[in-house]
């Protein structure tokens, strides 16, 4: 039974999800009955009234559920070089929560409108390994709304313009040649906290990536395309100083915490997604979630998620530097 | 020759990667990673998925939901009676979908699924506290499951299955003041769980995840002692999930059993 329904995915209309796998008792429900409603609005296990109250509590009283405060974080491990045929790679790990990023770098035309810069495309993908909802296209609302925040947060308006990438520096030949970027992500693992993971994977998979050195010879035979000799051994590294990280500031009742694990966020009103640079400059700000925010309580949350920001690079920054320390060995 | 293994030119070859145990005649393979094999008196604790006529269907460490019949709970005034129809439209006020319940195995269904029972005080619902999985092996069959920590004001569930409730100690009473309790829920802030009681509450929680990332058994004096260990050393709660704490729990594991192993000899 079981085994068929996964089948039936491609002749049901699209909002129907395929039945969670693990309900093995009961056939899969008629469309719109409560136990229907109930499978597509789990993310994961549901909570019982007292699970929920005992969490809102514990958020109230700064004490969660595995003894962090509002405003820690989980263990941060990072690994590098993951996916050697990538130009970078990058695998963060959240406390359960696992992404990986990847950077590809393909040698493209720069579009007319910015002949002087190169091009980066940011998408996200979930892997039906992290939730069984994720199968087939489960996952396709959440994946748009991961890639569209981090493009927000890293790549700026739609005239370029603030990017936190320098574009020009992807450039080749002026008007001719340019590197793509092409930045993937997969959530593997997903217990929360997805946006944070993904743009600190991006900006380590930044940092590892090597963009091969070129030799551009001009030759007026072939029609004014200059040939590309993209050599082997050199590599450019990329300044990565000036990508942002993202701090997603969750308020649940009053309070605001970081780093929120998916029981958390299942309690959340709101959320807020900011993305600042090691300078501290905000560079892209999402909000999610249904309920309505206050102005004075958005700045305060800008102003936590800077703090905050802070001690993120620090984290960062040494889990990257010990991952660094293992590559080497 | 029971499960595990098979009959190979007369002799008894194991098929999987375990432990071989005997019980009389038979010899067997365990596995070390076995799923949640239910015995007939198990406690467990699951969570409502799902209400049918006259059932409730709870999610357990198993392969199928457990059923729990509405004639195998007591009905919250009390009385020892027939169950009728409007019992059976007021099940939700007894379990809704996604609590957690305690309960005993009763037997198995013709098909195998669980039938359970929770008709003594004890079982029942479980509120104001937290609930861990863990892999049903390291849970291993004892004579009490139910532990009252009277230092912390604790209960400590700790289900054959592999799922373990901590929470905030509930007294045993009257099933007629559960509804006292659910207004009293919706009053929050002047009810949440009093901050002394959580901390032990998330200490005695991550020293069980602790011992269970490590693989160790889980019993109550091991919990009790990682916790203690962990305010000993003035570990801060969240901390007792870091490297440091990890490598102290196993030392300290590996001193405890060598030392056990030099008393033997």
């Amino acid at each position: 039974l079981i085994s068929g329904d996964l089948n039936l995915d491609s002749t049901l209309p699209s909002k129907l999800p395929p039945p969670p796998v693990f309900r093995s008792s009961a056939a899969p429900p008629p469309q719109g009955s409560p136990a229907s409603r109930r499978a597509r609005d789990d993310t994961m296990v549901g909570l019982s009234e007292g699970e929920k109250h005992f969490i809102r509590g514990g958020i109230a009283q700064d004490l969660r559920a595995d003894g962090r405060r509002r405003l820690q974080f989980r263990a941060l491990t990072v690994e590098t070089g993951i996916i050697p045929q990538a130009n970078g790679s990058a695998r963060v790990r959240m406390g359960a929560t696992e992404v990986i990023a990847s950077v590809k770098a393909e040698l493209g035309k720069p579009t007319i409108l910015h002949p002087d810069k190169g091009k980066v495309s940011i998408y996200v993908d979930c892997s039906p390994t992290a939730a069984p909802m994720f199968e087939g296209r489960g996952s396709e609302e959440l994946s748009a709304e991961l890639s569209v925040g981090l493009q927000r947060c890293l790549l700026g308006g739609k005239s370029g313009a603030g990017a936190a990438i320098d574009l020009s520096s992807l450039i080749v030949v002026e008007g001719k040649a340019c590197w793509d970027l092409y930045i993937d992500g997969l959530v593997v693992s997903s217990d929360g906290n997805l946006l944070d993971a993904l743009a600190a994977a991006i900006k380590v998979a930044l940092s590892d990536t090597g963009i091969p050195k070129v030799n551009v010879s001009l030759n007026n035979e072939t029609d004014g395309e200059p040939e590309v000799d993209i050599s082997d051994e050199e590599f450019l590294q990329f300044d990565t100083s000036g990508v942002p990280v993202i701090i997603t500031l969750t308020k649940v009742g009053k309070h605001y915490i970081v780093d929120a694990t998916s029981e958390e966020e299942s309690q959340m009103s709101s959320a807020v997604s900011v993305s600042v640079n090691s300078h501290g400059q905000i560079c892209g700000l999402t909000k999610r979630g249904g309920a309505g925010l206050d102005p004075s309580v958005i700045f305060d949350m800008i102003s936590v998620a800077k703090n905050v920001s802070q001690r993120f690079y620090t984290l960062l920054e040494s889990a990257f530097a010990a991952a660094e320390a293992v590559a080497d060995e | 020759r029971g499960h595990g293994t098979t009959d190979q030119d007369g002799e008894v070859v194991a098929t999987l990667c375990g432990v071989v145990e005997r019980v009389n005649k038979l010899v067997y393979v365990r596995t070390l990673r076995a799923r949640y094999k239910p015995e007939v008196g198990d406690i467990i604790v699951g969570r409502v998925i799902e209400i049918a006529p006259k059932r409730w269907r709870l999610e357990i460490n198993f392969s199928q939901d457990a059923v729990l019949m509405l004639s195998s709970m007591n009905l919250p005034d009390g009385i020892q009676r027939r169950r009728t129809a409007v019992d059976e439209l007021n099940m939700r006020s007894i379990f809704e979908e996604n609590d957690v319940v305690c309960a005993e195995v009763r037997g198995f269904q013709h098909d195998g699924s669980l039938h359970l029972q929770a008709r003594s005080q004890k079982y029942g619902k479980l509120q104001r506290g937290q609930l861990l999985t863990v892999p049903a092996y390291l849970v291993k069959r004892r004579k009490l499951h139910f532990h009252h920590l009277e230092q912390y004001d604790v209960d400590l569930i700790l289900g054959c299955n592999g799922f373990i409730w901590v929470g905030e100690h509930v007294v045993v009473r009257e099933i007629a003041d559960l509804k006292e309790d659910e207004q009293k829920l919706s009053a929050e802030a002047e009810t949440f769980t009093p901050i002394e009681t959580r901390r032990h509450i998330c200490r005695l929680a991550n020293a069980a995840r602790l011992l269970s990332a490590l693989g160790f058994t889980l019993t109550v004096e091991l919990i009790i002692q990682t916790a203690e260990a962990s305010v000993s050393s003035n570990v801060e709660i969240n901390d007792m999930l870091g490297a440091e704490f990890y490598v102290q729990t196993a030392e300290g594991e590996a001193k405890r059993r060598g030392d056990l192993l030099g008393k033997k000899r």
